[in-house]
């Protein structure tokens, strides 16, 4: 037996569990986008075209704009945020290193929910911080934190910060530390040497957390609507609103395809440049 | 290996759409189908009767219901009593059509109105029920149920306005009080389509369930006015009040219970029902087609709305119950601040439900709701 029939085999557990637990209900929700709801409410399966031209309605189009803002504001802050985290840890970590990534993780294994809703109590008018810069006289009342788009923000960011960190982190850690020491002793100053030499490093760990960061963060609902405000409505919400609220399965299916094809692009468009990148480093902007 | 694999030829990516599209034929075949495949009926309609036919299942609200209250219903009749929860009726109803086997569940009316036209409700006399007699008045032959025999009330709230005493000053006692300029930039309509869409009907003087596309237009510009002067859409009114988010929040009766439970100043925080309307809302107890022991539990709803259990289980939940005994609980439990406790049989025609039985007009309010969300 060769060595790739016989790892092979171990690809059918996950496989299987892949396809029925995913590749078919994905079916099922392109299917029902066709459909429509009976006059109980029931969604039912059929060849209708009228979910997508509703989904095309200009109406929607201020919620997707938004949705794609708020997820780029993220991605951005994102990296700014996480780059310096994975860049110290990797390269200063020391003996510490797998510590200082474990304490970033652990928060994580709270639910995206739950640690949203601890947000909303910090935050709040009269909540901790409010109340913590009162009691110092910072300020008279209560500064409007929730119920902004910045909270939006704020919270996308908080959920899915680790998510740049780690794959930066990792294109760090693979990194040779010599070219580094290259670069300086070309006289190169420390923020040469970084945007020459680090940056175009670990060009592919920022577009994965980039993508790894943006395309949730676009279709996130939580966030929006546990921090959010009348003026921050997102396309996970409007989604989420047909299943759960509006009863409109079919509609919140097509809403959902027309989602998955419209990130598709974007997750194409990474795909190619790390395929280039494979193919070519230097030509893709590499050492 | 890249993640575009060359070794991944043209011809490979021709034969899985072709595998894809070969699917997506066979789906086709779904044409007509409900999403759920169709339970099987028992062939018996006779109404059932309240009698020990084995254990239950309850499929009910998180933290509805006191567990006490199970507890003694186990203890007196030696069967088990077992509850799991839901967080929306939609998921509810879905796990119910797809052939859940629950013996009691707790829908709104409208859910218990369309489970029943679907046929998934046992039948029953209310008669039967040794308790009968002390449901209010106000759930005999109610449009979802007209004569009283799949459902039994188990607790409602009213809608209104819950506001901070010591903030906003002003209030009259009308769905206005929303746009009371002391809560600019600090109120909440409840996100929820049918009260949001309800008050804005109500202030502008129409049904409070009007269809009418040109009165709905009307009612929309009245929400965008008040999205405009409002600090969000939420249901997490019990929250944004303790917090000090909300100055003004349209809320449920029961959220103000809850609030004033959990503050140092309980006293700063009023409730008010409008005088253009008082939106009432119930949780009713139904026993789907597919339960296992239908006797058990038309017992155990009778054991429910026995007066001393619904004055336990409203101290528990401190939701209202419409049965003797809940009542006089319920008043109690909000005797510093009347408002709260509404009479039912005293609110006559201003005590009003929703109802969109009419799919075609739940549409249109979905599609108005949609619209002033996403604007």
């Amino acid at each position: 037996m060769s060595d790739r029939a016989f790892w092979s085999r171990f690809l059918l557990p996950g496989g299987l569990w892949l396809l029925l637990l995913f590749a078919v209900p994905i079916c099922l929700v392109l299917a029902l986008s066709f459909g429509y709801t009976d006059d109980l409410g029931r969604a039912v399966y059929s060849n209708t075209l009228a979910n997508y031209t509703d989904a095309f309605d200009p109406l929607y189009i201020p919620v997707l704009l938004r949705s794609i803002g708020y997820a780029l504001a993220t991605a951005v802050l994102c990296l700014l945020l996480g780059y310096p985290i994975a860049y110290y840890i990797a390269r200063y970590g020391g003996r510490r290193k797998h510590l200082l990534i474990a304490l970033l993780v652990i928060p994580f294994f709270v639910n995206y929910l739950v640690r949203t809703y601890a947000w909303v109590a910090l935050l709040a008018d009269e909540g901790l911080l409010n109340s913590a810069l009162k009691d110092v006289g910072l300020i008279d009342t209560g500064i409007q934190f929730v119920n902004t788009p910045y909270a939006v923000i704020g919270g996308l960011v908080y959920g899915y910060l680790v998510f740049m960190i780690l794959p930066i982190y990792a294109s760090l850690e693979r990194m040779d530390g010599a070219l580094i020491e290259a670069g300086k002793d070309l006289f190169g100053k420390p923020s040469r040497v970084f945007l020459h030499v680090t940056l175009p490093q670990t060009k592919q760990g920022i577009l994965a957390g980039c993508v790894l960061v943006f395309l949730p963060a676009v279709g996130d609902f939580v966030s929006a609507q546990l921090l959010g405000g009348p003026d921050t409505y997102m396309v996970g919400n409007l989604i989420q609103d047909q299943f759960f609220a509006a009863s409109n399965w079919p509609f919140g299916s097509a809403l959902t395809v027309v989602m998955m094809l419209f990130l598709s692009i974007w997750m194409l468009g990474y795909l190619r440049s790390a395929a280039r990148e494979a193919r070519d480093p230097v030509a893709a902007g590499g050492v | 290996m890249s993640p575009l694999d060359p070794r991944l030829s043209r011809r490979q990516l021709f034969r899985a759409g072709a595998g894809g599209a070969l699917g997506l034929y066979g789906l086709g075949a779904l044409g007509g189908c409900t999403v759920e495949r169709p339970i099987d009926k028992p062939e018996s309609t006779a109404p059932i009767k309240p009698e020990i036919d084995g254990d239950i299942l309850l499929y009910n609200w998180a933290q509805y219901m006191d567990p006490a209250i199970k507890q003694g219903f186990s203890d007196k009749y030696g069967v088990e009593v077992n509850e799991i929860n839901f967080d929306n009726l939609e998921a509810m109803v879905t796990k119910l059509r797809a052939g859940g086997q629950y013996d009691i569940i707790w829908p709104s009316t409208e859910y218990a109105y369309r489970l029943h036209q679907e046929g998934l409700l046992h039948r029953f006399d209310r008669a039967s029920l040794s308790n009968a007699d002390g449901i209010s008045s106000f759930y005999d032959g109610g449009w979802w149920d007209p004569e009283n025999e799949y459902t039994v009330p188990y607790a409602y709230y009213t809608t209104g306005i819950a506001w901070r005493n010591d903030i906003v000053s002003g209030m009259t006692g009308s769905w206005n009080d929303l746009t009371n300029p002391d809560g600019a930039g600090k109120m909440f309509i409840l996100d929820d389509f049918q009260e949001a869409i309800g008050e804005a009907n109500l202030i502008n003087g129409w049904d409070l369930n009007t269809a009418d596309p040109n009165e709905l237009d009307v009612s929309k510009q009245t929400l965008l006015d008040q999205k405009e002067f409002a600090r969000g859409i939420s249901t997490n009114s019990t929250q944004n009040l303790v917090n000090g988010t909300a100055v003004i929040h349209q809320a449920w009766n029961g959220d103000i219970v809850n609030v004033r439970n959990q503050v140092d100043n309980p006293e700063d925080f009023s409730y008010e029902t409008c005088k253009e309307g008082v939106p009432v809302g119930s949780d009713l107890m139904c026993i789907p087609i597919t339960a296992r022991s239908p006797g058990t539990a038309l017992k155990f709803m009778d054991w429910v709305i026995q007066p001393d259990n619904a004055a336990q289980n409203v101290m528990w939940n401190g939701y209202p119950q419409p049965v003797d005994g809940g009542k006089q609980a319920f008043a109690s439990l909000v005797k510093d601040e009347p408002s709260i406790d509404v009479n039912l049989e005293a609110l006559g025609d201003g005590g009003m439900e929703y109802r969109l039985d009419n799919p075609d007009d739940r549409a249109l309010w979905n599609q108005v709701w949609t619209e002033v969300k996403a604007s």
